[in-house]
Formats: C-alpha cells, structure tokens, sequence
C-alpha cells in the first residue's frame, strides 16, 4: 500500500467515470459517472492526508473528503428531481434528445 | 502483510466493480455494482486510517447515493428491455480518451517525487474531525448545512413542477 499505487487507484476511478459520462446517453448514467469522479476525488484527498509529512493538522484531507461527500450528495438529489422532471415531461432521459427549452 | 491483502481485495472490488459500471449495458446492474464499488472505496478508507470517513461513505454514499440512484434508474427508464437500458455511444473514441488520460496523468503521477512519510498512524479520528469542523472549518462547515438545505427544497420543487404540467 504505497501513495503511488493508491494514486493509480483514484486515476483508474477518475478515468472510468470520464469514460462513463462520455459514452453513456442516459442521464442516470452520466450521474453515476460523476459520482465516481467524486470518489476518485475524494479517495485522493485521504490518501495525500494519509501519507502527508506534515506535523499538525493531519485530518485535514479528511475533512475535505467529508465536504467533497457532502456535496455530492447534494448534486446528486438535485440531479434526480431534474431527472424525474423531466422524465414526466417527456417520457424518456436520453441526454442527447433533450434538446428544447420550456417545452 | 494483512493490511497488503485487504488493500489488494478492496483494490479488485472497486476498480472490478467499477469496469462493470462503466461497460455494463444494463443500468439496473450497472447500479448495484456502483453500490460495490463505493463499499470498495469505503474499505479503502479504513485502511488509510478514516474510520469516520468510511463510515460516512458506507451510509451516505453507499446507503444512501446508491439506492438514491437505483429507484432513479428504475423510475426513469423502460422496465420492458433492461438488458439494452445503457448502451455505449462512441464506446471506443471515449476508451481511447479515457486510457490516454489515464497513462497521462500516471506518467506524471510516477514521475513526480511526492513528499512522503512512512510511518503511519492508526488513532480515533472522530473526535478529531469533529473539533476541526467547529474551530477551523467553521464557515465551509455552515455553508454546506445552507447548500443541503437549498438542495433539498431544490428538489422537491423540481419534482413537483414536473407533476403540475
């Protein structure tokens, strides 16, 4: 378990969420691929804390981990009622045919 | 040694779960493999040393996010022909991009000499996290409880905005 290889980890996440949200037309599953850059982002955060030289504040990217939860959490309820707006609006979710405002 | 063996099992479980995520065709599976994937990242967490964080990712992210996104998915997309829910669009320019930023950044990732220490500590961080987020994270602390709040009333106003129409 070396900073390195947990690094590659998190790129790995970040990678495969990018590839998600680019080859999906689903907006579920672009939601889906954001939440796993949100981990990358996160696991990233713990384990610089992890492996931080520093003598003081040692929790700090724990915290921000807390935050970068937080807020993904947030994004993704907010992004599930647009999803189910729209789903009673149009009757699909499919990213690439919503293509009219206040239809 | 144990440690090495569980951070290889929680490494397959997630990177593993998340390659099904990303190629499944089916967004119902592709959802509950996301639910292993974010339980992969939470045992990640307990070997880093974040026993509060990795409980918050089993509840939050793993108990909540997951399921959050289950009903979305079953909600929102025809039941009749799951097994063709999610098909790949531009499947192979979105791999090579993604492989390429993927060797990109992990050249950039080896290459750089990252200050670290090896000696770890394995402490309670609870209380820690809690003192920290009343003293020096005070403001970011209270600015996320208003954007929960905002989040939630967000919601429920975009849910029955599609319901009046």
């Amino acid at each position: 378990m070396t900073l390195h290889s947990l690094l590659a980890v998190s790129t790995a996440l970040f990678a495969l969420g990018t590839v998600m949200f680019l080859s999906r037309k689903n907006s579920i599953a672009i939601l889906m691929g954001i939440e796993l850059i949100m981990n990358a982002a996160a696991l990233n955060f713990v384990a610089f804390g992890y492996f931080s030289p520093a003598r003081n504040n040692l929790l700090d990217g724990q915290v921000f981990a807390l935050f970068i939860i937080m807020v993904a959490v947030a994004e993704a309820v907010v992004a599930l009622g647009i999803a189910i707006a729209v789903y009673k609006e149009y009757n699909h979710v499919q990213a690439d045919r919503l293509n009219q405002l206040e239809g | 040694m144990v440690q090495d063996i569980f951070y290889g099992l929680f490494v397959f479980l997630t990177l593993g779960t998340a390659l099904y995520v990303t190629l499944g065709q089916n967004l119902i599976r592709a959802a509950f493999a996301l639910f292993f994937t974010l339980t992969g990242v939470a045992g990640l967490y307990v070997l880093l040393g974040g026993d509060f964080i990795s409980m918050i990712q089993l509840m939050v992210y793993a108990g909540g996010v997951a399921v959050l996104l289950t009903f979305g998915a079953m909600l929102t997309h025809d039941v009749e022909d799951p097994n063709d829910s999610n098909p790949l669009f531009n499947g192979f320019l979105a791999f090579v991009s993604g492989i390429s930023f993927f060797s990109l950044i992990y050249y950039v990732l080896v290459e750089t000499k990252w200050p670290e220490k090896s000696a770890t500590f394995i402490e309670p961080t609870t209380g820690t996290i809690g003192k920290l987020l009343l003293t020096d994270y005070l403001l970011p602390f209270e600015v996320i409880s208003f954007l929960l709040l905002i989040a939630m009333v967000g919601a429920v106003f975009f849910v029955e905005k599609g319901d009046r129409t």
